[in-house]
């Protein structure tokens, strides 16, 4: 294991990098928006958000990333194997995201929304400026797990020819023969950033504003 | 564009018999998990700070690293160090492996839900440390730790999907292949995705029931 | 006689199997502080909520300064009012709860220029500008960076009023304001009411201060298992004799106000 192969997986992981956090990022608006949908009492949107969050936790993750890979192209949406990845590791994610929001949504004390009301807030209003809010505030410390295990999911987009940390592992340890401390190493990088993220994560959640009492 | 899904439901007995793979190593995988990840738990708890401080060490490597990484290791490292092992062997011990350190942590929150005082009372009424264990302890913890249990029953047969990348003969590789043959890609991972869709839907179901089961018992 | 500023007429309300409201009758004058008190569970914080509809009457009828809120009658029937025309009428009133209700992820600032930037569509400026005078008033500019979390109960209530007043109500509903709050921090929020009704504001406290009920309302309503059994000015509520139902809240009720009273 030379210093020169290390520096080629550190280099991988800046794409697990970018590919993850534009992934929970898509995510979590989506899901916010699977949250409103589900909460809008309209039968077609509710059981789309159901019948979406339900899919989406229910198929492995790789199977979902074969199947956009080989749907899409034989209904005639071509698309690069990046833009591929990120959807489908954010559609998954989404549907995650949206189960964890969902305890934040009932988890907003009803008076917060009547003092919404009660200030002329439509509930559109309520929903973006009160309710998303205080519900994201709630369930911080699931969506800091969320991107921990959406960096480790990122390994998977491999299979649809992204060459990530996974994947640069995979192929230096193809040509090297060296496979054993390859995979160690990558998955010591995985360990740091996930490390990194954890501890960012709790001091962001000690710095976010305290909640009401129940 | 049409879409043609009698050639691979023709295939059904390849496929059922993968998909009995995938349940083998899930159910047996899954078990093994669970009593593992018991032991690391208990050991954690009652052998002492050295044990513990061990112990969390290879937790939180597991626990941080992928799943996919720790298969290709053990998989395409393994020979390396003489540990030879058939690909069902491998995704048998890997996901045994990776589900322990997740039952783990399941069981170590379950052993701080237990009040202290009941197992004192135990240890006063004459039963041995095991006794109290597994008369005692699990037993009140049992409710705690079951929804997260099923729920982590539930990653891990996801998680076999991916033994097919160590083209472990599961559901997920059968169906590819079949698919391939049959120049039918797309037909092949719908049923793929319905097959575990359904599986997984079920796995949620049974594990309701099993919960609604035990809250009335303890109630 | 000029029009009262609240009407309520032959409201009930049902939850469920239980009637809590019983065909109340009440008219609350402009200008004025009108409390409403009695035992708990006697209906005086539904009456009040459906005063900002944030309960349904289950019957009857209640207008703000002549506009229905939230139902309106055509032909002896009641049609309920759409989003908006709720809003306008609700527009008039300011509410206060028991809990203060502030939103947890924005300072007292943000609290109190919410609805003025959100629902008022003023820019940013103009909104913090008067959302600070607000605060001012409420003696608590130099806590407008502060969140929720970081003040105390009477702080809170009071951050609470400033964002109520801000949105300039010419109604003020209180529901028990002070019922949350530490003994020592319910005179701060008792003050910034006493000012408030000094400036002529009209105003409706559910409260179980009796003192404050005694001393600053311009009438005092008594409910008892949803019914309003009789309201009047303090001065003759309080009188001797008194009603035998009051004497009896009263004795189960000794704090301050009602030891000043004997």
């Amino acid at each position: 294991m030379t210093w020169q192969l290390f520096e080629l997986l550190l280099q991988a992981s800046l794409m697990t990098i970018f590919v993850s956090v534009t992934s929970i990022l898509l995510g979590l608006a989506f899901a916010i928006g699977l949250s409103a949908m589900r909460m809008s009492g309209l039968g077609p949107l509710v059981w789309f958000a159901r019948i979406f969050i339900s899919f989406f936790r229910g198929v492995p993750l790789l199977v979902q990333l074969l199947l956009i890979f080989n749907l899409l192209p034989a209904i005639g949406i071509s698309l690069s194997s990046l833009t591929t990845a990120l959807i489908g590791l954010s559609l998954c994610t989404a549907a995650y995201q949206a189960e964890n929001l969902r305890g934040g949504f009932e988890g907003v004390p009803r008076g917060l929304i009547e003092s919404a009301e009660m200030a002329g807030l439509s509930p559109v209003q309520s929903f973006i400026w009160i309710r998303t809010p205080i519900a994201l505030r709630l369930t911080f410390p699931a969506l800091v797990n969320e991107a921990i295990l959406i960096l480790k999911s990122s390994s998977l987009v491999s299979v649809v020819g992204m060459i990530e940390l996974t994947k640069m592992a995979q192929n230096l340890a193809a040509s090297t023969y060296m496979p054993l401390p390859i995979f160690a190493s990558a998955g010591l990088i995985y360990l740091a950033i996930n490390w990194i993220v954890a501890i960012a994560g709790r001091r962001a959640e000690a710095a976010l504003p305290g909640l009401p009492a129940k | 564009m049409s879409f043609d899904f009698a050639v691979i439901l023709a295939k059904a007995p390849q496929i059922l018999a993968g998909l009995g793979v995938t349940i083998l190593i899930w159910v047996a995988g899954t078990l093994l998990a669970a009593i593992l990840g018991f032991l690391v738990a208990t050991a954690r708890r009652y052998g002492g700070r050295l044990a513990d401080l061990v112990l969390s060490v290879p937790v939180e490597v597991i626990r941080g690293t992928p799943f996919l990484v720790q298969i290709f290791l053990l998989y395409f490292g393994g020979p390396y160090i003489g540990l030879r092992l058939d690909p069902i062997a491998a995704g048998l011990l890997g996901l045994t492996i990776y589900g322990a350190a997740y039952y783990a942590e399941i069981f170590r929150a379950g052993f701080q839900s237990v009040p202290p005082g009941h197992s004192e009372a135990a240890d006063c009424v004459g039963l041995t440390r095991m006794q109290t264990i597994l008369h005692v302890q699990l037993p009140e913890m049992a409710l705690l730790v079951l929804p997260p249990s099923m729920n982590m029953a539930v990653i891990l047969l996801k998680e076999t999907a991916l033994l097919s990348l160590i083209t472990v003969p599961e559901m997920t590789m059968t169906v590819q292949a079949i698919g391939s043959q049959q120049y039918a890609f797309v037909e092949s991972i719908v049923v793929l995705a319905l097959v575990y869709w359904a599986l997984v839907e079920l796995a949620n179901f049974l594990g309701r029931l099993a919960e609604r089961r035990l809250s009335t018992y303890s109630a | 006689m000029t029009q009262p500023a609240i009407s309520v007429r032959n409201v009930s309300k049902r939850f469920g199997d239980t009637l809590v409201l019983k065909d109340i009758n009440l008219e609350v004058p402009r200008g004025q502080v009108s409390c409403l008190i009695g035992p708990s569970g006697s209906g005086k914080s539904t009456l009040l909520r459906c005063m900002a509809f944030l309960e349904e009457a289950s019957a009857g009828m209640i207008e703000i300064e002549g506009e229905a809120l939230g139902f309106s009658e055509k032909d002896g029937k009641r049609r309920r009012q759409t989003a908006a025309e709720l809003r306008r009428t609700r527009s008039k009133i300011g509410m206060v709860f028991q809990q203060f209700n502030l939103w947890p992820h924005m300072t007292a600032l943000g609290n109190v220029s919410m609805a003025l930037r959100r629902v008022r569509g003023l820019g940013r400026k103009e909104a913090e500008a008067r959302a600070m005078a607000q605060l001012v008033k409420v003696g608590l500019e130099a806590r407008a960076g502060h969140y929720p979390s970081q003040l105390s109960g009477g702080q809170q209530q009071r951050v609470a009023i400033a964002r109520a007043l801000a949105l300039e109500p010419t109604i003020m509903l209180f529901d028990e304001p002070t019922s949350a709050l530490d003994p020592e921090l319910t005179g701060e929020v008792l003050n910034v009411m006493r000012a408030l009704a000094d400036e002529g504001m009209t105003m409706v406290v559910v409260t179980h201060e009796i003192g404050f009920a005694a001393s600053v309302g311009n009438n005092v309503c008594f409910l008892d298992h949803g019914q309003l059994l009789f309201h009047d000015t303090p001065e003759t509520v309080f009188a001797a004799p008194r009603h035998p139902r009051l004497e009896q809240f009263l004795d189960t009720y000794l704090d301050r106000g009602a030891q000043m009273l004997r």
